[in-house]
């Protein structure tokens, strides 16, 4: 849809001038990593271990602080319910919204990828391609049901605590399998164990994509 | 009002009978003694946090579908009574397992799921309790109703496979046949009294909403 | 195409226990400017989002431009627009690049040419290429309005247009406001600046805590 990728430009664009929330995002994913680094402590052998576990854990909790940020942009433009003005269908707005946290998620796993494989010792190079496979899955399910959720909440007053909420539960899945998936591939089972996991993401992802796009129109009705 | 107030009787007294017959009719465990009695209300409790999930599932798409407030009010009722049960449910069974396996807590799949299901309903209500206009509460309720029931069963199977990966399925309920009839007649007292209990707080929610939409219209 | 550009019959909106319209019956015909005024929080607003679809009506019929509001939304909102007293701007793009989203998510797409004449007939050619963040009210207000005037329209929907405005820029508004009736748009212009709104009214009707008091011709 063409909206959705005007959409999708304008928050790029936006992104790009002000570079402070991708810059915020990754302070704060470092120092996620950085802490666990060292609660956990020194041992080498139990970092590359956890390494999976602790990387998805980054990537989660920046990521519901991008979402956080998703529809604030259109607040401070007078609302996101003024999109609808616009002749079209208004699931476009939902598409928009989505490709462009999943690209700002992209960009942040860009990064913390090779700070894993550094920090915790983990040989993630040599799987790269089912570890991107995994990383797609795993970011696609948290951004589609994110971005549904932040749009919901964006109107409450307690935004910060309820979107948090709302997403844990749907969470669940997706970290467990993609934590699965991930240690799966690093010890070296990429079709056994991992595929069970990869299929139950991708069926995960899509139901849960239907299901929001179905309903999305429903969250900015008036 | 009538057959509200059968629907109330019939539930207090069957689930008087079950408590009853739970105590002192069934057997007691051969292992577990008497603490295992817990599970003529833990097993009821879980399923009607069940039920009442499934109930909040289907009036929210009602309401999506038809758009009239009173499905809206149902789910509502339900939903509270909901929450209700799914804590019951997870302290009972958290007091049973204790002495029994000597745990607060495990990652079983199903009480994982319990916990869950208690997280979306406390979400639910607290986006309720935000929300001022009605029809914006209805709207958005039933959407998270809608998710939560579509989310729940993989939450189980993602939590019961990871479980399985790491340890070999340990399944604390086992049951003797003899036990059965007690633990049904339960079961069924605890679903009316569900029904019964929904019944009034739907009827109360209606006279809230009332309430709430009166109101002084001469303004300023 | 014939018909009333608007018409409504016991239109009713509430917000909880809030009436923001009660009853509206109201009908403003092809190429007709009326003029709604009354006072802050009687319901011009409401009325205005109604019929832009943004909002639902609680009760009551609303047909724009032939289409029930309730089922049509989607014809309406490619044949109708409205101006909001803010704008609708994002602060880190351009004035163009504004511009250009608006056209995107209007369907259609702006030649460069085409975003920098309608900057230039709001008279914001000079910062078209600075964020909005550093225009001043009455520039982002120029903007809102080239943002409502970049498609053909059959209803425009104008709320509070005057404000935040100099001479020059009421003057822009109102030319607007005269091109577009000799376009055979209708125009429906909320304002409490009674005068400006009066000026290049053929009807006015008044509200007040959101029923109509008086309709009228203009002066």
């Amino acid at each position: 849809m063409r909206r959705a990728g005007a959409i999708l430009w304008k928050d790029l664009l936006t992104e790009l001038r002000t570079r402070q929330g991708f810059s915020a995002m990754l302070s704060f994913a470092a120092l996620v990593l950085f802490l666990f680094s060292f609660a956990i402590g020194p041992e080498t052998e139990l970092l590359a271990r956890l390494a999976g576990g602790l990387l998805w854990v980054a990537i989660v909790f920046t990521g519901t602080l991008a979402l956080g940020r998703a529809f604030q942009s259109e607040e401070l433009a007078g609302g996101v319910r003024l999109l609808r003005l616009y002749p079209g269908d208004p699931r476009a707005i939902y598409l928009g919204k989505l490709a462009a946290n999943l690209v700002l998620l992209a960009a942040l796993e860009a990064v913390l990828f090779p700070a894993t494989e550094i920090l915790f010792q983990a040989d993630l190079g040599s799987h790269a391609l089912p570890l991107a496979a995994v990383a797609v899955l795993g970011t696609g399910g948290f951004s589609i049901v994110g971005t549904f959720f932040s749009a919901l909440t964006v109107h409450l007053r307690a935004r910060e605590l309820l979107l948090p909420l709302l997403l844990f539960p749907a969470l669940v899945p997706i970290v467990l399998g993609a934590v699965g998936a991930t240690d799966a591939v690093l010890a070296g089972d990429a079709l056994g164990r991992a595929g069970g996991w990869i299929r139950l993401l991708t069926a995960y992802d899509v139901i849960l994509f239907v299901v929001c796009v179905w309903i999305f129109p429903i969250v900015l009705e008036e | 009002m009538n057959w509200q107030r059968t629907l109330g009787i019939l539930a207090l007294v069957s689930v008087a009978a079950g408590t009853l017959l739970g105590l002192f009719a069934a057997p007691a465990d051969r292992l577990q003694g008497d603490v295992q009695r817990l599970l003529y209300v833990h097993v009821p409790t879980a399923w009607v946090a069940m039920c009442s999930f499934f109930v909040v599932f289907l009036m929210s798409t009602l309401y999506l579908v038809q758009r009239r407030l009173a499905w809206d009010l149902v789910a509502f009722a339900s939903a509270e009574v909901g929450v209700l049960c799914t804590a019951v449910t997870l302290v009972v069974g958290s007091l049973w397992a204790r002495p029994t396996w000597g745990i607060w807590w495990t990652w079983d799949p199903r009480l994982t799921t319990t916990a869950i299901l208690l997280i979306i309903y406390v979400g639910y209500l607290i986006v309720r309790s935000m929300t001022e206009d009605p029809d914006q509460r209805a709207r958005w309720s039933a959407v998270i109703g809608v998710i939560a029931f579509v989310q729940v069963p993989i939450v189980y199977l993602s939590v019961f496979w990871w479980r399985s990966l790491h340890q070999p399925p340990s399944s604390p309920r086992s049951m003797a046949s003899s036990i059965g009839g007690v633990l049904l007649l339960n079961v069924v007292a605890y679903t009316i009294a569900f029904a019964y209990l929904v019944l009034r707080r739907y009827r109360l929610a209606e006279r809230e909403l009332a309430l709430e939409l009166a109101g002084p219209e001469r303004e300023r | 195409m014939s018909g009333p550009a608007v018409r409504t019959a016991g239109l009713t909106r509430r917000f909880g226990r809030r009436w923001a319209l009660r009853g509206i019956d109201l009908e403003v015909a092809r190429g007709e400017v009326c003029a709604l005024l009354g006072a802050n929080g009687t319901g011009k607003t409401t009325l205005l989002r109604v019929l832009a679809t943004l909002l639902r009506p609680t009760a009551g019929t609303v047909e724009v431009l032939g289409v029930d509001v309730r089922r049509g939304g989607d014809s309406i909102r490619g044949r109708a627009a409205l101006m909001t007293p803010a704008g609708h701007t994002y602060e880190e793009l351009t004035g163009a690049e504004n511009l250009r989203f608006a056209a995107r998510m209007a369907g259609g797409t702006l030649a460069t040419e085409g975003v920098r004449e309608a900057l230039a007939r709001v008279g914001l050619a000079d910062v078209a290429d600075q964020p909005t963040r550093s225009y001043s009210t009455g520039m982002r207000k120029r903007l809102e309005l080239a943002r409502v005037g970049l498609r053909r329209l059959d209803l425009v929907l104008l709320d509070e247009p005057f404000t935040s405005l100099d001479e020059a820029g009421v003057a822009l508004v109102q030319e607007a406001i005269a091109d577009w009736k000799a376009a055979g748009a209708a125009v429906i212009l909320a304002s409490h600046r009674v005068d400006d709104a009066r000026r290049q009214a053929d009807r006015v009707v008044r509200l007040e805590r959101g029923s109509v008091m008086a309709e009228g011709g203009s002066a």
